[in-house]
């Protein structure tokens, strides 16, 4: 075999073997690009326009306000349902004093910010996906670029940036919540005597100085990337993709993404 | 020579294709050369069968079709040197007319009027309203719409597709059969504004599938052009 030909051969398994990873990677680097992106313009005085400023207080306000009813409910339940189970297993083992400890170890650190980022992706990401995808599909985003509006600043950098700050809003109300709804039903129950102020006191005192910074990084991270996911799944849709087909996509991206992060976080910080 | 803060003359032309080929894998027109110039407050009158073709076309004015040869100029400057930042604000100078009108119903119409204007300019919302008002009576509408443009008139969509284009004095305008479907006080209002504008130096480009569509308005024009696979051909007499 000749040296060009070996060569010919080598390059040929090499853009075959890039092909291959681009196409599995594609997303992932859109989401890493993406993501720089956002940070990057959001620096710039110029990129808040009135038309980023809008979007932005629009989505703030869906993802927030209209979140907030289900954050409570769910944080409500999680926390009854948590305690219940703690309280009984605990009692069992002869360990009730530490219901706080465990609360704050499970509860905040763990599932809160899963359960925040589903519901920020339920009831926002996905609606998102959907507007996005079809303003996509519709052609609507090319006209918008036609007359100079660039959709990544017009739509990813304020929704995203919105879903951040509403992440951390709610995990800090789901936090908040569930250990309140934890408390009172020790407190019904007779396991805990001791007022709120001292339950919270003895929750707080049970965290490490560490979890001052991962507890808050997970809620804002998992906004910053359910917002991302969604609005990247939506802008990536092409015109052979419907409902049908974008919003499992987007679902599965956009769950895989906050557990990864929480994963993450919590071997990183652990 | 005077320049303003994009950086070009006032001499410039405000369109021009220098043997522009686009890259056809990436756009879907035909990879073609495509040459045309245009001045400040000349008209292009271009006759293409395919709307879709059209759209490409328009889209490939705007720089927004990679080129695998050649230049496409706006105002003096080349898309392909522009950075990213710069293109779209020139784009911004750009009024448009879509086929289909690419109205987002997440928005009320007049938010979907006036949204390249607050995106671009500093200019009050006041002063765009009332703009977009004066603008929108004159097209035949009774003011600024605020319901989503799904729930208006196919009519009225024309209307506010209309005051979309001419608010905010853009530099050229390219329309994609801007007519189509027009009544005679629309056509004429239409008409009006077009002078207006080419009076004041906006070239204009006005894509339609046959020259029915510019009726009296073809000895106005500084070109009249055919868009075929092949590129871009002056019709016979012009």
């Amino acid at each position: 075999m000749s040296p060009q030909h070996k060569e010919s051969r080598l390059r040929e398994a090499l853009v075959g073997l890039g092909r291959f990873s681009r196409t599995q990677l594609r997303f992932t680097l859109m989401v890493i690009g993406g993501g720089w992106g956002v940070v990057q313009e959001a620096r710039h005085f110029s990129s808040w326009r009135r038309t980023v400023r809008i979007e932005f207080w629009q989505t703030l306000r869906q993802a927030t306000g209209g979140g907030l009813l289900s954050v409570l409910v769910t944080a409500a339940l999680t926390g009854f349902g948590i305690v219940a189970q703690a309280v009984y297993w605990l009692g069992f083992a002869g360990m009730a004093q530490m219901t706080g400890s465990i609360l704050s170890t499970v509860l905040v650190r763990e599932i809160a910010p899963v359960l925040v980022g589903v519901i920020l992706l339920g009831r926002s990401g996905m609606l998102m996906l959907t507007e996005l995808g079809t303003l996509t599909t519709g052609g609507q985003m090319r006209v918008m670029a036609g007359m100079g509006i660039d959709p990544f600043l017009a739509f990813v950098m304020p929704r995203t940036l919105a879903m951040t700050i509403s992440g951390f809003t709610l995990g800090m109300i789901f936090s908040l919540t569930a250990l309140v709804m934890g408390y009172l039903v020790c407190w019904v129950e007779g396991i805990i005597t001791m007022p709120v102020w001292a339950f919270l006191d003895q929750v707080t005192s049970s965290m490490r100085p560490i979890d001052y910074f991962s507890i808050p990084a997970k809620f804002t991270l998992s906004g910053f990337i359910v917002g991302l996911c969604s609005c990247l799944s939506g802008m990536d849709a092409t015109s052979e993709d419907d409902l049908a087909t974008l919003l499992p996509r987007g679902f599965a991206r956009g769950i895989l993404s906050v557990m990864i992060i929480n994963v993450v976080f919590s071997v990183g910080f652990d | 020579m005077a320049e303003d803060d994009l950086g070009r003359s006032a001499l410039d032309p405000v369109l021009e294709l220098l043997d522009a080929r686009p890259r056809f894998d990436a756009s879907g027109l035909f990879s073609t050369r495509y040459n045309l110039h245009l001045n400040p407050g000349e008209c292009a009158l271009i006759e293409c069968r395919d709307p879709r073709q059209a759209s490409l076309f328009a889209d490939l004015c705007t720089g927004l079709i990679p080129l695998s040869e050649g230049s496409v100029r706006c105002m003096g400057l080349d898309w392909d040197a522009l950075e990213d930042r710069r293109a779209w604000a020139l784009r911004g100078r750009i009024g448009r007319m879509v086929t289909d009108g690419g109205w987002i119903d997440l928005y009320g119409t007049h938010l979907n009027i006036l949204w390249p204007q607050m995106h671009h300019t500093r200019t009050p919302l006041g002063t765009l309203v009332e703009k977009a008002t004066r603008l929108g009576i004159r097209f035949g509408l009774p003011g600024l719409p605020v319901l989503p443009p799904g729930r208006l008139s196919a009519l009225d969509r024309r209307r506010a597709d209309c005051v979309r284009a001419f608010l905010g004095e853009p530099s050229l305008l390219l329309l994609e059969n801007p007519v189509e479907m027009f009544p005679s006080d629309l056509y004429a209002a239409f008409l009006s504004a077009l002078t207006e504008a080419r009076d004041r130096g906006c070239a204009v480009i006005w894509l339609a599938p046959d020259d029915s569509a510019w009726r009296g308005y073809g000895q106005g024009a500084s070109l009249h052009l055919r868009l075929y696979d092949d590129g871009l051909f002056s019709m016979r007499g012009s």
